[in-house]
């Protein structure tokens, strides 16, 4: 081939030495195909012609190498690199991660230190630091390099890291904020738009949360913890059918999460089809053996059926995972009671109490059984414990209170001959000729009505991650009611007709 | 599938399929060994005579055989081989006058070769780097005799440490060299003088100064020491040089250079640069969290391809617009131009074996090929106005007609729930059983509780008392007192000698204790004389030494030609004293060899 030289100003002559960067565009393009075999057979070539002197083909191998998890090799080659070329900050920054991967943070942070000196504007570099001083449990000194490399430029994944410090400090509305400025600056990523309709539903605040969380399922649909998280509120409000159909979506996409079929289950509890929410209980208590909040809601249910000694058996197993938590001991209570094993329901009532701070429903159990003993005068102090609990939180919300516990309350409390209806807002005119002694094995029931905060506060999630508070849906303790539909051998799983009009609210 | 016509606005709408497909299958060749890239592929009129031939620098297999092909039609016209692989390959009119053929340019290595009529033209090739002038110097003196080479070696390395340029490939390579080798690689290479050069990693085309579809154009190029050269069209000198902080990968283009022109750069450090005509340097700068596989400006977007499978869309000050999931990894990225219905979109090749048309974030269409799609070209070839060219990660080409009657709707897909919601819920069933002894509980509850209370209550006993029998007879392989801290193993190899019945029972005894030789063990085989007989059934151990592991071997014959296999039981006694120290059953395997006779 002849070429036309007419305009060229020099001679070309063949250089002695191959040209160095002669094919990093071919391995830079192969790389980011993630064709990595042919990557790889570009580099060595690369590597052979020059004598192991292209810098960018070392810098690729290690990129590879750490994909590969191979992250000793790869330090080792970007230490090469970065003797080849001192002044590059991208070499330094590569070490640094490498470091970090092995987990020598503090050295990480060094050659960070470096890396920043040649290059000060780097969002990279900040982000970086800031992670290793998380990691190093600086969270000041975190804090700052993530804001000054906010101030650099802004990026999803530096707010979640602060956001990240903010939680861990135990400070949600920091936290808050942070989600919020990161949700503002980009708002459809989904990821971001969850976390903080969690927080909201951490803190109560339900209508943002279930903002949030929809927006989050507009822009993905099948996000797993937006679900599960959107459909436990949904349950607290009793949209069970909503919910289900919700859930369908999760069950498609992770069918073996613990906390989707203790929510699935639950559903059904609130539907009363019993036998069904125990089947999706005990999957999701066989996905988890060792979540207690599974076997809380077990036990819940066995409560509900009547079926007093398997019921036992679940909370004690829960108790030995949460033995902090009062109305666990409340429940195995009212378990025993109905064993007809007095003396440990005492103890268990005892212990419920100790631990109870705030649920009424504790006490009136208690009174209830230690009226039925015939001891009224402990009964009395139960009694006057509750009362002191319910008018500290009507202070505090404007929650009503579930009727039938009501009724119990003034029941208990025309027995026991203290003044009527002294707390209830509510004056029931209740014939008092049913006399308390009926209810032996009938300790109030808890139930909230639907859709108030409080209620939400009680709802059950094992969705959202910072949730730790579980409950039945609805009530905490045992209806006294019989299940209206006791027992169905062939639950109607499949949802009926009706509900597959129920179309989901979210925008 | 009536439902799912092209106007239908569901997800199955934007599907391809063998009914409503929007493209003609026109070739399909799996065999046409091309390996290329987007940028190595351009379409043109080569020869002015209305068919629209397309040129591909082709790699070749493993990247060894650069070639230039020219295919027409489903055929290679010419193919001529290439002094080193094709970094990218662009058509453009380089002058006003009759006839307007194009001509091609083919960017290797350093050099621009420039084709008319698909006869070599003109090569341009990047001017020479200016080298360091201390480094310049130094060599100089060498050529000179006035330094040695170990100064020589010490002053480059300390410009290595401190000059913001690289030192050329000859200092780099006298670098690494041993002692003995300077001497005469510096009297070889002494009266070179020192080059740097650099090569072309990227070129697009720039209107010069008319906005037309056939104007002059410019070539722009990007090279690896991270600058952009602007080339006139006709004299092939710079007419703008531009630099970046890193190095360009995909450049896109838009505007006249004489007029106004913005000029978008993804660069290897993850970023992507914005420059307009009057800056040097980059006006803008979006920074992805990882590498971007493509840039394609559809009107005013800025599409980007990430290599986190995602398509972002961004404005030309580098605001970001959009984000679209893929299913899987983007391999290639080019634009779809339909000028007879004013439509432009995107095209990615997944790596799933997917191709996939977006208008911004709206799914237009997606093509199923057979294998994974490296490169893509949408234009006019032959006399066809809209032909879709891929090529497959297998070397194979694809060519499709896009019917004339076809038109592009949004897929509108992310209206309804998705599809998962229809499905049932997988709940468990119960039996009846279940069902029945859930009611007997309800009935017989307490008893129940109180027979499983009073059962775990004996259960515990009895574990508890076994427990404590087993410490007070030292029944346990493992002695827990403080003077003879012993630790037994006892292991059995059975060896099947021919058809024998003779087994090998090796016993390992570990002394737990951290300081303490033990001394004066014996140890004592209880059997079934009728069923095995040993040799010695009661030795005694030799000194232990604090945590080696000793295997005492015995050999145990099986007299029972029944296949009867029993327990022999191991004893480990202290001298004197009659209680075992440690005591281990043996499960004796029956003795196939008897058993088979």
């Amino acid at each position: 081939m002849i070429w036309n030289t007419r305009n060229s100003t020099y001679i070309f002559t063949a250089p002695e030495f191959p040209i160095l960067e002669k094919q990093n565009w071919l391995i830079h393009l192969h790389y980011i195909r993630k064709d990595y075999e042919a990557c790889k057979a570009v580099i060595k070539e690369q590597l052979q012609e020059t004598q192991g002197l292209c810098e960018y083909a070392i810098y690729v191998q290690a990129l590879i190498f750490r994909l590969e998890g191979n992250i000793q090799e790869s330090l080792e080659l970007f230490q090469t690199c970065a003797v080849l070329s001192p002044q590059s900050a991208d070499n330094l920054k590569q070490v640094a991660r490498s470091l970090f991967l092995l987990g020598k943070h503090k050295a990480a942070i060094e050659v960070y230190n470096e890396a920043a000196k040649l290059n000060q504007k780097d969002w990279e570099i900040s982000h970086n630091l800031g992670v290793c001083y998380i990691y190093l449990k600086q969270f000041n000194k975190a804090q700052d390099q993530l804001h000054n490399a906010l101030n650099l430029n802004r990026h999803d994944l530096t707010y979640i890291m602060l956001g990240k410090i903010h939680l861990l400090e135990g400070d949600l509305d920091k936290a808050i904020e942070v989600y919020k400025k990161a949700v503002e600056f980009s708002p459809e990523n989904t990821e971001l738009l969850t976390t903080l309709g969690l927080l909201y539903l951490q803190l109560g605040i339900y209508q943002k949360a279930f903002e949030h969380l929809g927006n989050a399922l507009t822009y993905d649909p099948t996000n797993y913890k937006a679900i599960l998280a959107a459909g436990s509120m949904m349950q607290t409000h009793g949209d069970f059918d909503v919910a289900l159909t919700k859930y369908r979506v999760v069950a498609c996409a992770v069918p073996e999460s613990p906390p989707l079929w203790n929510n699935i289950g639950m559903c059904f509890f609130g539907k009363k089809k019993y036998v069904a929410a125990i089947s999706c209980l005990k999957r999701a208590n066989y996905l988890a053996p060792f979540d207690w909040k599974i076997l809380y809601n077990l036990g819940l249910v066995h409560l509900t059926m009547q079926q007093y000694a398997s019921a036992f058996h679940f909370l004690s197993a829960a108790i030995n995972f949460q033995p902090k938590m009062g109305e666990l001991y409340m429940l195995l209570a009212v378990a025993l009671t109905n064993l007809e094993d007095t003396e440990n329901a005492k103890r268990a009532y005892a212990e419920a109490v100790h631990l109870d701070k705030c649920n009424p429903l504790v006490n009136l159990n208690y009174a209830v059984l230690l009226y039925n003993q015939g001891e009224k005068k402990n009964a009395l102090a139960q009694y006057q414990e509750m009362e002191k609990k319910v008018s500290l939180l009507k202070d505090n919300s404007s929650l009503e209170f579930d009727s039938e516990m009501v009724e119990m309350a003034q029941k208990l409390g025309a027995a026991l001959q203290v003044g009527e209806a002294l707390v209830w807002t509510k004056p029931v005119k209740d014939p008092k000729s049913k006399h308390q002694t009926t209810s032996t094995s009938k300790p109030a029931s808890f139930q909230q009505p639907l859709g108030s905060n409080q209620a939400l506060g009680q709802a059950m999630s094992s969705a959202a991650a910072y949730r730790t508070l579980p409950s039945g849906a609805g009530g905490t303790s045992q209806f006294t009611k019989p299940p209206s539909l006791p027992l169905e051998p062939e639950p109607a799983v499949e949802s009926s007709p009706t509900e597959t009009s129920e179309q989901i609210r979210e925008k | 599938m009536a439902a799912a016509s092209s106007s239908d606005s569901d997800a199955c709408g934007a599907e391809s399929n063998e009914a409503n497909s929007k493209w003609l299958d026109a070739h399909y060749d799996p065999m046409a060994n091309i390996h290329t890239f987007s940028a190595c592929l351009a379409l043109a009129d080569l020869h002015g005579d209305g068919e629209y031939k397309l040129v591909v620098g082709d790699l070749g297999p493993g990247g060894q055989q650069p070639r230039l092909k020219v295919l027409k039609g489903p055929l290679v016209m010419t193919e001529s081989p290439l002094p080193a692989l094709p970094a990218a390959a662009a058509t453009f009119l380089m002058e006003q006058h009759e006839p307007r053929t194009p001509a091609l340019a083919l960017a290797s290595g350093p050099c621009v070769y420039v084709y008319k009529n698909l006869r070599p033209y003109f090569k341009f090739s990047l001017p020479q780097l200016p080298p360091n002038p201390l480094e310049q110097d130094l060599w100089n003196q060498a050529k000179e005799d006035r330094i040695d080479p170990l100064t020589l070696k010490e002053m480059l390395e300390s410009i290595r440490e401190t000059a913001e340029e690289p030192l050329s490939i000859q200092s780099l390579r006298f670098l690494q060299l041993e002692l003995s080798e300077m001497e005469a690689f510096v009297n070889q290479h002494k009266s070179n003088s020192i080059k740097r050069q650099t090569v072309i990693t990227t070129m697009t085309t720039l209107k010069k100064n008319l906005a037309d579809e056939d104007a002059v154009s410019c070539l722009v190029l990007g090279t690896e020491n991270k600058e952009l050269l602007v080339l006139d069209p006709e004299a092939f000198t710079i007419l703008a040089k531009m630099s970046l902080p890193s190095v360009p990968v995909f450049l896109e283009v838009s505007g006249q250079f004489d007029v106004e022109f913005r000029l978008a750069a993804a660069c290897r450090n993850g970023n992507i640069y914005i420059l307009r005509r009057d800056s040097k340097h980059p006006k803008y700068c979006i920074e992805l969290s990882a590498q971007p596989v493509g840039l394609i400006r559809v009107h005013k977007v800025l599409v980007v391809g990430s290599t986190q499978d995602s398509l972002h869309g961004f404005t030309h000050k580098g605001k970001k617009l959009w984000t679209v999931q893929m299913p899987a990894a983007i391999l290639t990225m080019n634009l779809l131009e339909q000028h007879s219905r004013g439509l432009q979109a995107v095209m990615a090749g997944l790596a799933n074996g997917e191709v996939r048309i977006y208008r911004d974030k709206a799914l237009l269409n997606v093509i199923h090929t057979p294998d994974a799609v490296t490169s893509l070209c949408f234009g006019r070839y032959g006399r066809e106005d809209n032909t879709l060219i891929m090529t497959t990660r297998g070397g194979g080409l694809i060519i499709k007609i896009l019917k004339r009657t076809a038109v592009f709707v949004e897929g509108g897909s992310e209206v309804g729930p998705p599809p998962a919601q229809a499905m049932k819920l997988n709940v468990p069933r119960k039996t009846r059983l279940y069902v029945d002894q859930t009611l007997r509980e309800r009935e017989a509850g307490t008893a129940m509780h109180r027979a499983f209370q009073t059962d775990l209550y004996l259960l515990r006993l009895r574990a508890a008392r076994a427990y404590l029998q087993a410490l007070e007879s030292s029944l346990s392989p493992l002695s827990t007192t403080a003077r003879e801290p012993l630790k037994l193993h006892a292991v059995v190899s059975i060896w099947v000698q021919g058809l024998g019945p003779t087994f090998k029972l090796t016993l390992h005894l570990q002394n737990t204790s951290t300081t303490r030789p033990v001394l004066g063990l014996l140890v004592c085989f209880l059997y079934n004389e009728a069923l095995y007989s040993l040799p010695r059934a009661f030795f005694k151990v030799p000194l232990l030494v604090p945590g080696l592991n000793y295997p005492l071997e015995t050999f145990v014959e099986s007299l029972s030609n029944k296949g009867i296999s029993d327990i022999i039981k191991v004893l480990v006694l202290r001298e004197g004293q009659s209680a075992p120290l440690l005591s281990a059953h043996v499960n004796m395997p029956g003795s196939e060899g008897l058993a088979a006779a």
